[in-house]
């Protein structure tokens, strides 16, 4: 007994003293890290670029942009990854990144409280980070490049204040829960458009996981149930159609309202067409553009800090056709 | 009369008896579930999953499974789509859906019958390739502006949805191929016992190929009639279809020990999550709580399943295990012996 009681006092004083040999800390992450200010120039900088998922269409057209504007600088190699629209797997790209020791990091959040710490872990191994869509708030340095969910919401809202007739009744679709973008953008509805037009009323509220496919099956049900739908009011642009799928034809929702936001091929056709409303862009090019621009300014010394915004332009069908140019332009519609 | 009645075997008509309830309640709760648009719509709703869902079937029976459904559905119905935008010719765009799910089929059932991998393994991993595949084909983007491409999907012939339609067709070739040929009693026999199925004389490889082959072309249709209901070829479509897929034979008493599955079960099954749906979004009870509601009916319908079917198992063939050494089945259903002999639910 006398023994183990020794062995174990033994053990506790060899943690105590291997705890303050090191001073106490704990960090977390990979301890190989940099200082910024020791960067040197380079004939060639590796630059990492982690999408939140190439699978959502936006977020693969911002990849594409991002691809073919780091073609325009000899001296930068781009490489993509994907977050496939997982915390986890997001946080391990950003690991990876530092453990590979890339000149700069540009990151798509999927979830910007997730994502935090490991974005922190970037910019104090002295790595060029930059936030893009949206930017990661709470960071010690760091960059970033932005499309606010919020403002994109917000413009698309406040132009719904006049348009959306009297006590008229609207249903809601969601993103997926929790998602930042999609609560950023809800966040604006509320308080843009229904904290003021108290008089409007949500007789159906879901979540349609940002596709079009369970977006229509909603609203075929909830046009069933309610024969009285003035507006649809999407968080994505992609819902917004699904919905317009499910009352196409139906004479006694002719004329229905239909709000988005993203600005997709789909929606400018749509609203070229006169069926749905309006919805506001996020113009990956603009964005891929300013990130690449930002990144190079970076790494060479240009400029030590970036924080800038796009626009947020809003769409409706008197400038839909610009738009309609612009994804000609890009590829993305082929007729 | 009344020993003629007690002679009818309640539990072998047990889950169309909760559809009935479902039904009977949904139409309590809603005075909108019973009109005829209403139903139509459910139809309409349940005609993609339930495709999938005999697909699914056919494979359980067969002692397989198929994980790539979703994503080899959204992979055939953007090929359909692509086709069809550079042909305008719908005949060509549905066969080469199908093709591009027989394809992918076919490549599992060389990996499975041939080299005999795990099915969960082999279709695990043609669910990534197909999903790159189409994603690489798209570069993430949506195919749109489909023009009459979404007649299939939307179009009506007389007062019938034309998806609803495909269904019934398919849902009586399904039956047909399961209870009036050989390869449907190969089938069930192949997953009530494999070795003593082999041992009888059956081509098992042949069987599992013809399978899959069968899966291929109903995940190719299911993948037509997504893509033209929603009006675009959509490279993202269909995640967690193959799961949903699964759940419908599951409800409808298809055992995932093989062997034991009917068509019009399946139906069922699909027709119990279709409505539960459906009658959830009409009264506006959300999402989470919609969840909550069908993993309890799931659990619930084979739970109950199960124990109606509790002590009916007693004439059971003990099955063969890989070393031939002969084990009791599992959960209380009945094994098929060799040569077809199967369980109705």
């Amino acid at each position: 007994m006398k023994s183990l009681t020794r062995k174990i006092i033994g053990i506790g004083a060899a943690a105590a003293v291997a705890f303050s040999l090191a001073g106490c800390a704990v960090t977390t992450g990979n301890p190989t890290g940099g200082d910024s200010t020791d960067r040197e120039a380079k004939d060639e900088y590796r630059v990492a670029y982690i999408a939140r998922a190439q699978a959502d269409s936006f977020a693969a057209w911002l990849a594409n942009e991002m691809k073919s504007e780091a073609e325009k600088y000899d001296d930068i190699t781009l490489e993509v990854f994907d977050g496939q629209a997982d915390d986890e797997i997001e946080n391990r790209m950003i690991e990876n990144a530092i453990a590979n020791r890339f000149d700069a990091v540009i990151i798509q959040a999927n979830n910007a409280d997730a994502q935090l710490p490991y974005i922190q872990q970037a910019i104090d191994a002295g790595i060029v980070t930059i936030t893009t869509n949206p930017r990661v708030e709470g960071l010690t340095g760091g960059n970033s490049v932005d499309a606010d969910p919020y403002k994109q919401g917000a413009v698309v809202a406040e132009s719904a204040l006049e348009a959306i007739p009297e006590n008229a009744k609207v249903v809601v679709l969601n993103g997926p829960a929790g998602n930042f973008h999609s609560t950023a953008r809800r966040d604006a509805w509320q308080k843009e458009f229904f904290d003021k037009r108290t008089d409007v009323e949500i007789v159906a509220e879901d979540i349609a996981n940002w596709n079009k496919d369970e977006a229509l099956t909603l609203m075929e049900d909830w046009s069933l149930a309610n024969p009285q739908i003035d507006a649809i009011i999407s968080m994505n642009d992609n819902m917004a159609a699904g919905a317009l799928e499910a009352v196409k034809g139906k004479s006694a929702f002719d004329g229905i309202l239909a709000y988005g936001v993203d600005g997709t091929p789909e929606a400018v056709l749509l609203i070229k067409d006169g069926t749905m409303t309006a919805t506001s862009l996020q113009n990956a090019r603009e964005l891929a553009e300013l990130n690449l621009k930002a990144v190079h300014d970076l790494l060479t010394g240009a400029e030590t800090e970036v924080n800038t915004d796009i626009g947020n332009p809003l769409i409706t069908v008197d400038n839909a056709q610009e738009y309609i140019d612009l994804y000609k332009e890009a590829g993305l519609i082929t007729e | 009369m009344l020993s003629q009645l007690k002679r009818i075997d309640v539990s072998r008509y047990s889950i169309y008896v909760i559809l009935l309830v479902v039904v009977v309640a949904a139409s309590l709760l809603s005075e909108n579930f019973l009109s005829s648009d209403n139903i139509f719509n459910v139809l309409r709703q349940v005609a993609v999953i339930t495709i999938l869902a005999y697909g699914a079937m056919t494979l359980i029976i067969g002692g397989m499974i198929d994980l790539s459904a979703g994503a080899v559905m959204a992979f055939s119905g953007v090929v359909s789509v692509m086709v069809y935008k550079s042909t305008s010719n719908m005949l060509i765009a549905v066969l080469a859906a199908v093709l591009v799910g027989v394809a992918c089929n076919l490549v599992s059932a060389f990996l499975v019958a041939s080299l005999r991998t795990p099915a969960f393994i082999v279709t695990l991993g043609m669910m990534l390739i197909a999903r790159g595949a189409v994603l690489e084909l798209t570069q993430g983007q949506n195919v749109l502006q489909l023009g009459d491409f979404v007649l299939i999907g939307q179009g009506n012939l007389g007062w019938l949805p034309i998806p609803v339609l495909i269904l019934i067709v398919v849902t009586l070739v399904i039956w047909y191929l399961m209870n009036q040929t050989r390869y449907g009693r190969s089938v069930y026999a192949v997953g009530g016992n494999e070795e003593a199925a082999r041992a009888a004389g059956i081509p098992v490889e042949r069987v599992k190929y013809q399978a899959f082959l069968v899966n291929g072309v109903l995940v190719g249709i299911a993948g037509v009639i997504f893509m033209s209901r929603v009006n675009a070829g959509l490279p993202n479509a269909g995640v967690g279809y193959e799961l949903q897929a699964i759940t419908a034979p599951i409800i409808g008493g298809t055992s995932f020990s093989g062997g034991v599955g009917t068509v019009f079960g399946t139906l069922a099954g699909a027709l119990i999550v279709g409505v539960l749906g459906n009658i959830m979004n009409l009264i506006g009870i959300g999402s989470y709580v919609q969840q909550i509601v069908m993993g309890a009916i799931i659990v619930v319908a084979v739970a109950y399943d199960v124990f109606s079917k509790r002590g009916k198992a007693k004439t059971t063939i003990l099955k063969s295990d890989a070393k031939g050494e002969t084990v009791p089945p599992s959960g209380g259903a009945t094994a098929a012996p060799p040569g077809g002999a199967r369980t109705a639910s």
